[in-house]
């Protein structure tokens, strides 16, 4: 009985603690106010239940809490750790979430993770050392044992809910310092017996000093917990403190924190095993390649036509940087995007348009397309181009990032799918041109660094440089 | 002997005799003449290849046809055990598919001094075939099991099986640069020697001992993973003790 009396008290102790809270916020969906001037705080040892009428902006607070959505006024604030930080305020200032545990209302998860991955890339999002056994122990528990290297997309609807309420509440529990649990809809899809898991999960946390936000119409999961808040369609709070019986579950034992690079680590293990983004890439830039060939036949190899020449040489490699990047489709799927923006803060849109870089097509590329297409042209001219096509090659990965970042943006729009993204990526058209103007140059005149418009360097120079901006225009500005 | 063992020694067999006529192939087949039949060859030597090359190919029509008979099959009965040889038509057409779209490029790279011939009708017509089978393979892989995919994938399939009379008669219908292959009709002064003849019916029979073990042992696979689906959901149904 001993360690329990102390786990009572520490839970006494830290429940006074505030680990989240919100001041003043205002949030627009368009011309209508969602939020208007809501405070709220969440401490640590409490369930707190958010209800009301459908349109009544719980789930537009609780990922507000999450720092997803831009704010007019106020600001959402951490406590939990030693020193308060900003999660999100109206002046654009952006932190993470790293260490809470997030379930959306909708899975947040892509179809191509397996389950045990998902789980443990939760937990390492959320800094928490790898402990396989562990995380076995509590699929079992769950009845997701059998399913630990299915795919996600595999699953039926009812054990995806439970994939992606345990990949918000397992890391909390793995987590020794109190820590904060934001739940939507939880029980959404859930048979009885996994709703029985939920509310043991939700006391047990609440025991260890965590604190958990549910949105729920759920009655069963009122009866978790501590304090019910109701928010009314004008944003007034109301709150209602109760006393839940529930029976607490069995939680595994913390384990120690430990940094991973996860995001990186999961785009490549999903292209590893869907390689959309390579097959995406290539293709396209394969049949851009045989049209170029077809054309070249037909072309006299002299200097009059070697801009056209440079053009049909750099258009392939060009196709693989604009195709639409698989991270941002992977990141479409179920609002998969917005939990890793909300678990990866300030910075996820440059680490997103990063990941959608074109790394490795471009190099090839851009050397096969020479071949292919230089033909009988000179061997002095070929070999100074030889030279320094992997410079344009650089150029075009850079392009790629920007391209990326544009595609970001069009994604970020709610219905991504009816806007014509790709008129947005004509703007890319430009560095392209100066890329060809470059190549032009080398071919007619070979290499050169003056440093004088018109010539190569320079004009590599300006098309890096475009480049460059326009992606930290379309990183930058959409982050407030 | 059952059945899954009899897939793994009719796998290891074909591979045994594949690697077995690749080097008779290499050492000792007989060498084309320089000029035959009104066309001379560039780089005679070079079409030792073609033990393997056309045997994949002939292998590949086979994938396709399995592959054919899960779609139409799927069609008609909804039947797990259609599905299980759509998904091996599937997997083997990929496996031979490679093999075609690899080993000819060789050959071309020697014969031609270009790895590949965008305006011949029968390459391109095998690397959408084998694009085909990849695609269903991905496709099949990264989507929910439900029977609409199953429907739509068959559809793809049964797409699929109407390239390969396409890709057969290619080389007969458009006259480029892919040789035609003449077997039956090869004569002491038309077509293939009678030596270069045999020898790649040995290959291709040696390569069918390795397609009818990769079958075999596909099929099993494929069974078994459909009883382990039934096995998971069942456990899904019981729910949590």
């Amino acid at each position: 009985m001993e360690p329990l009396k102390r786990r009572l008290l520490v839970a006494d102790i830290v429940s006074a603690r505030t680990l989240l809270s919100a001041r003043g916020l205002v949030v627009d969906r368009g011309s209508r106010k969602v939020l208007r001037g809501v405070d709220f705080s969440l401490s640590g040892g409490e369930v707190v239940g958010l209800l009301g009428v459908n349109g009544s902006g719980k789930s537009t607070l609780l990922e507000s809490l999450a720092g997803l959505h831009p704010m007019s006024q106020g600001q959402v604030l951490r406590n939990d750790r030693s020193i308060e930080t900003t999660v999100r305020d109206s002046e654009g200032q952006r932190g993470d979430i790293t260490g809470f545990g997030l379930c959306l209302q909708t899975e947040g998860m892509s179809g191509d993770e397996t389950v045990f991955e998902r789980i443990r890339g939760a937990c390492r999002v959320a800094g928490r050392a790898d402990n396989s056994k562990a995380l076995h122990q509590i699929l079992s528990e769950w009845g997701l044992g059998h399913r630990a290297e299915d795919r996600i997309c595999k699953l039926s609807g009812g054990l995806r809910r439970r994939v992606a309420v345990l990949s918000a509440l397992v890391p909390v529990a793995l987590n020794s310092e109190p820590s904060v649990v934001l739940l939507d809809e939880p029980s959404e899809g859930l048979d009885k017996s996994s709703r029985g898991l939920l509310l043991g999960w939700l006391r047990a946390l609440a025991q260890r000093g965590h604190g958990i936000l549910v949105a729920t119409h759920d009655p069963e999961v009122i009866t978790a917990c501590d304090k019910i808040v109701t928010i009314s369609e004008t944003s007034e709070l109301t709150s209602e403190v109760q006393h839940s019986k529930l029976e607490i579950a069995n939680l595994p034992e913390p384990c120690s924190a430990e940094s991973h690079m996860e995001l990186v680590t999961w785009a490549c293990r999903l292209e590893r095993r869907n390689p959309i983004d390579t097959i995406g890439r290539g293709v396209p830039a394969l049949v851009a390649l045989l049209l170029a060939y077809t054309l070249s036949t037909d072309i006299t190899r002299s200097s009059e036509n070697y801009d056209l020449l440079a053009a049909l040489t750099l258009t392939p490699a060009f196709i693989t940087a604009i195709v639409t990047p698989a991270i941002i489709k992977r990141l479409s799927e179920e609002r998969a995007g917005d939990w890793w923006r909300a678990m990866s803060g300030a910075g996820s849109r440059g680490w997103f348009s990063i990941m959608g870089v074109s790394l490795i097509l471009p190099i090839p590329m851009i050397y096969l397309s020479w071949y292919v297409i230089a033909g009988d042209i000179s061997s002095t001219m070929n070999s100074d181009v030889m030279l320094w096509l992997w410079l344009f090659a650089f150029v075009i990965i850079d392009l790629s990032v920007a391209a990326s970042a544009l595609h970001l943006m069009v994604s970020d729009l709610t219905r991504s799918g009816a806007v014509a993204g790709i008129l947005l990526q004509l703007v890319l058209i430009w560095p392209f041109l100066q890329m060809t103007s470059a190549l032009t140059s080398i071919m007619s005149n070979g290499m050169s660094f003056e440093l004088a418009l018109g010539q190569p360097f320079v004009d590599i120079a300006i098309a890096w440089l475009t480049v460059v901006l326009l992606w930290a225009m379309a990183v930058i500005i959409p982050e407030d | 002997m059952d059945f899954r063992e009899s897939g793994y020694a009719l796998t290891y067999l074909g591979l045994a005799g594949i690697v077995f006529v690749s080097i008779l192939g290499l050492e000792y087949a007989p060498g084309l003449k320089p000029c035959t039949g009104g066309g001379c060859w560039g780089a005679p030597e070079a079409y030792r290849i073609l033990y393997l090359h056309v045997p994949f190919a002939w292998c590949s029509f086979l994938s396709f046809s399995v592959l054919f008979y899960g779609s139409l099959m799927w069609y008609l009965k909804r039947s797990e055990e259609a599905w299980v040889y759509f998904q091996s038509g599937a997997d083997l057409g990929v496996i031979f598919g490679l093999g075609v779209i690899t080993s000819g490029p060789i050959w071309a790279s020697a014969e031609w001094g270009r790895p590949w011939d965008w305006g011949d009708m029968r390459l391109n017509s095998f690397a959408l075939l084998t694009a085909v089978a990849l695609f269903l393979l991905y496709s099949r892989q990264s989507q929910p099991d439900t029977q609409q995919t199953r429907d739509t994938l068959s559809a793809v399939g049964l797409f699929g099986f109407a390239l390969v009379p396409i890709t057969a008669g290619a080389t007969t219908w458009w006259e480029t640069t892919h040789p035609e292959v003449l077997v039956v009709e090869s004569t002491e002064t038309v077509g293939m020697s009678p030596d270069v003849r045999s020898f790649l019916l040995i290959s291709f029979g040696l390569m069918c001992i390795l397609f009818t073990g990769l079958l075999l042992l596909s099929n099993k696979r494929y069974r078994l993973a459909a009883e382990v689906s039934d096995r998971k959901n069942e456990l899904d149904q019981e729910g949590i003790s």
